[in-house]
């Protein structure tokens, strides 16, 4: 790739970035340019995606080979789009009920076996061996069977929360809490590493080999704030929501 | 006079929040300070071990099923995993369910192959994107050719040396599934359940305390998460990456929010009870 595209990508994407984390600061066209752009060039590539990664190579293709089995599940997918149609709408349940169908004949057994029948026995499995275990790996094993017991009372709700169901919801609740801390925790962790993957992407892109774009973009926003700023003085602006 | 000032602390522009974390984190790219990611989580260090059992020449599947929005948590941990299965001599055979993922792993495989002076076709192949992924996955424990006749670029991927005596999951000795969806489930529930395939995941941060229970019961045999995962799978091959490096900007960010945290909290109960 010429060194031109590599810049020109540079400024490309470090200006957007920018653009977009500017409405931080307060809204600004700029940010609408970037936005706008995001949802266009969005829209255009799944358009491409399904054009040349799904329409062309299992339909298209097949069909140049004289495979004509491939129409059958063409025309199920081309009945969903019936449905914005009145007059013809109900063809589009012949799509709907064969991926109802497919769907849940695929999904049904292998969930169960997968987050039911083993998980039940995961959850029951380590009391087999108790004499055999670690004091810890006991108090790892009461815990986690503990716990599904008491989240399950929490939301068994055919019987009053009253004495020791209502004491067993309680520490369900503290349960659940904690998976719920421990999630949040985990996504400001994730988000940060998003931000600091933008952040070091600017960073990059701060080098004299790419001619300082984020330097640059950052003062030319800057300058445009400014302006903006001294421009409307004295005018009243409508704060952004909080 | 404290209390007012007090007040006024918790009614702060949140603007200057964002421009303190703008600082911390660029401060930590531009100046690292080299924290040393120690501590190495269970559930990653058998992910590693698994994969260093196995014997040279096994075939491993990637499923790198993330695009750029997760990219920075990712990434680094599939530079990690693919190095580790190259030096390890293993067979590499990529797949994705996710579209935006398809330019990111033509860049890593660009370079990270090159390494190990790895040749495609020989080593590891790249199979094109594939929009349904229950669909493919349950073709493969049959026949992988009936989804995968062809690689990315069109060219007979029976053929290729890298594919001799792979024929379906009875021949994959483990499948990495790198994934900002749903997709490590997915592989559980129709590869590793069903067929017996084992399989290891890296997911992002926010998803990693839900697969907790698929680890429990071994249907996953390892787990990375986040940049952590990616920084600590760095550290058992020994080689840095980009994960290690944003150690260092995302203990700042946390103890910067922790910091946050503690002294708003002083301040209402001094506002409460004081």
């Amino acid at each position: 790739m010429s060194d031109t595209f590599l810049i020109a990508g540079a400024w490309i994407s470090a200006g957007l970035t920018i653009f977009l984390f500017s409405f931080l600061y307060k809204d600004n066209p700029f940010f609408k340019v970037a936005e706008h752009l995001y949802l266009g060039a969005g829209m255009g590539w799944w358009a491409q995606v399904y054009l040349y990664g799904v329409l062309r190579p299992k339909v298209w293709a097949p069909l140049m080979n004289h495979d004509w089995m491939v129409l059958v599940p063409t025309f199920l997918g081309l009945s969903l789009i019936t449905q914005f149609i009145p007059g013809i709408s109900w063809i589009s349940r012949y799509g709907f009920t064969f991926l109802m169908g497919y769907g849940a004949g695929l999904e049904l057994p292998t969930k169960l076996a997968t987050d039911f029948v083993n998980q039940i026995g995961g959850t029951i499995q380590p009391f087999v061996n108790v004499a055999g275990m670690s004091s810890f790996a006991l108090f790892n094993a009461v815990v986690i069977a503990g716990g599904v017991i008491c989240v399950l009372i929490y939301f068994f709700f055919s019987v009053e929360h009253k004495g020791a169901v209502k004491k067993a919801s309680n520490v369900g609740i503290y349960f659940l809490m904690i998976y719920f801390g421990a999630s949040f925790g985990n996504t400001v962790m994730a988000r940060f590493s998003l931000l600091y993957g933008r952040f070091d992407t600017l960073y990059t892109f701060s080098a004299s080999k790419y001619l300082y774009a984020t330097q640059f973009i950052l003062a030319g926003l800057a300058v445009y704030f400014i302006v903006h700023a001294l421009m409307n003085r004295g005018k009243k602006e409508i704060e952004p929501a909080q | 006079m404290l209390k007012e000032k007090l007040n006024a602390l918790l009614r702060i522009d949140r603007r200057w929040i964002f421009l303190g974390l703008t600082v911390v984190l660029f401060g930590a790219i531009m100046r690292p300070l080299g924290l040393i990611n120690k501590e190495i989580s269970k559930d990653t260090r058998n992910a590693y071990d698994f994969m260093e059992k196995l014997p040279a020449g096994s075939f491993v599947i990637l499923s790198l099923d993330y695009d750029p929005s997760t990219a920075p948590e990712l990434n680094p941990q599939a530079v990690a995993v693919a190095r580790h299965a190259f030096r390890k001599n293993l067979r590499v055979g990529v797949v994705t369910y996710a579209a935006g993922a398809t330019g990111l792993i033509e860049q890593l495989f660009a370079v990270v192959p090159a390494e190990f002076k790895k040749e495609y076709g020989r080593d590891y192949i790249i199979f094109p994107y594939q929009p349904s992924a229950v669909a493919a996955l349950t073709q493969m424990a049959s026949d992988l050719y009936g989804i995968y006749d062809k690689d990315k670029d069109g060219k007979d991927a029976k053929s290729m040396p890298v594919m001799l005596g792979v024929k379906n999951y009875k021949n994959i000795s483990l499948v990495v599934c790198i994934a900002g969806t749903q997709m490590p489930t997915y592989w559980v529930q129709y590869a590793g359940d069903k067929y017996g395939v084992p399989v290891m995941a890296g997911v992002t941060a926010i998803s990693q305390p839900g697969y907790g229970p698929y680890l429990q019961k071994k249907q996953l045999k390892g787990l990375l998460g986040g940049m952590k995962g990616a920084a600590e799978y760095e550290h058992l091959i020994d080689t840095p990456g980009k994960g290690t490096s944003g150690i260092d900007a995302l203990s700042l960010a946390h103890v910067m929010v922790v910091g946050l945290i503690i002294v708003s909290n002083i301040a209402m109960v001094i506002l409460k009870y004081l």
